[in-house]
């Protein structure tokens, strides 16, 4: 199955701002993280179309994850 | 020295459709605190105290630093020689801005403890801090008490803020659950552009400026990040509350009873900060006292005693900041050596 990565914030330096990715289905939230090389310890929120959504959640087809981490800085 | 007519200052403003007079006496009329006073802080103090915010209460823990003054726009050298507290050398600066403008200076560090007495008497909360265990105890006494707040925060080139509407939109711990073991990237390690300070800071102050004019219907209802280098802009939608939110829907208030509030703090990349309780220190008779130890140095409003590789710089209210480890056990075992325990 195909999703719609988009990383927000931080989290674009040095990967991208949005890409399609393959996945199996059942994949969860998670594993994309992994495959990013994203520290969840480093994770603001994640969104499945908009809607907040806990790094267990699986993904579906066409599923528009977004990833926004926690910024501190002041 | 001649205080100009709030009509000379605010003229332009007032012109401007969305503020008029009615607006600006909103804005007279307003009471706004300011909660750090670094880089987004000195944005927002300055671009709120510029426009007529009657009544500012700048709370800083901190003293000026060189490192600071490539975007800490209210300091300058001669604060950074002497250590001025951040929020005193605020206060002056704004002052001397505009006059019309009751600004007041806490240089504490926003606790359980003080919170009610700090924030209670304000209308609007603004985030000039660079940490969330600061954010979620606004956040909770946000929520508890209903009173807006916005959160600013930048690093690197980007910046991030939303507006937080209690029983309008998301709350801080809806959008960034408590984790316990929360990392982020840091100033330190990610770097800093001023003009993501600035641009960030000036979009929280202008939401400022519709709430306190009324405005409210008029405020953003997202988490906006812009990126002033490699360019970037997007929202993300923060009306809706997350299901289960531990502080906007089930109402634990867990920040504001202070459970597990560490009383020792990593601050920076080189610093510890110690405030255990509170305690009156008499910084002259501590001065005379430090004197034979090593080399001391007084500014009226904190004292800075350097011995060996560290550098403390104590507070009358007790609380100290140790610079040159990040020990814990070093940091405090000089400070009940020199302080007492
Ligand atoms: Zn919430």
């Amino acid at each position: 199955m195909q999703i719609q990565v988009r990383l927000y914030a931080t989290f674009r330096i040095g990967r991208f701002n949005e890409q399609t990715r393959d996945y199996p289905p059942g994949t969860r939230i998670s594993k994309v993280l992994e495959d990013l090389e994203i520290d969840e310890s480093l994770i603001g929120t994640a969104f499945i179309d908009f809607k907040y959504a806990t790094l267990d959640r699986e993904l579906h087809e066409g599923a528009r994850l977004g990833i926004f981490p926690k910024v501190g800085g002041g | 020295m001649p205080t100009l007519s709030s009509n000379e200052i605010y003229s332009r403003q007032i012109l401007f459709r969305g503020i008029g007079e009615e607006g600006q006496q909103k804005l007279q009329n307003s009471r706004v605190a300011i909660v750090g006073c670094g880089a987004t802080g000195s944005v927002i103090a300055s671009l709120l105290a510029r426009a007529g915010v009657g009544f500012l209460r700048i709370i800083d823990r901190d003293y000026v630093e060189p490192s600071n003054l490539q975007r800490q726009i209210l300091f300058d050298e001669d604060d950074a020689a002497k250590f001025i507290p951040k929020a005193v050398a605020a206060a002056k600066r704004l002052s001397a801005c505009n006059s019309n403008v009751k600004v007041e200076s806490q240089v504490a560090d926003l606790t359980p403890h003080n919170v009610e007495s700090l924030l209670a008497d304000c209308t609007l909360i603004m985030d000039g801090t660079d940490n969330f265990e600061t954010r979620y105890l606004i956040n909770d006494f946000a929520i508890a008490k209903n009173i807006p707040w916005i959160y600013t925060a930048a690093i690197g080139s980007i910046g991030v803020t939303m507006n937080i509407l209690p029983g309008e939109t998301a709350c801080m711990a809806c959008m960034f659950p408590d984790s316990p073991n929360g990392a982020m990237e840091t100033c330190e390690t990610f770097g800093i552009l001023n003009a993501a300070v600035a641009g960030i800071g000036a979009s929280a102050s202008s939401e400022a400026l519709k709430f306190l004019t009324g405005a409210k219907a008029l405020m953003r209802r997202t988490l906006l990040t812009e990126d002033v280098w490699w360019t970037d802009r997007a929202e993300l939608p923060a009306e809706a509350q997350r299901a289960d939110c531990r502080c906007c829907v089930r109402r634990e208030f867990t920040h504001l009873s202070g459970e597990n509030r560490p009383h020792i703090a990593l601050c920076g990349s080189n610093s510890v900060q110690i405030h255990e309780k509170t305690r009156t220190i008499d910084l002259a008779e501590l001065e005379q006292r430090l004197l034979p130890h090593g080399t001391v140095r007084c500014n009226g409003f904190a004292l800075r005693f350097w011995r060996g590789p560290y550098q403390l710089t104590i507070f009358p209210d007790g609380r100290a900041i140790i610079k040159g480890t990040t020990d814990v056990g070093v940091a405090r075992s000089l400070y009940a050596r020199f302080l007492g325990a």
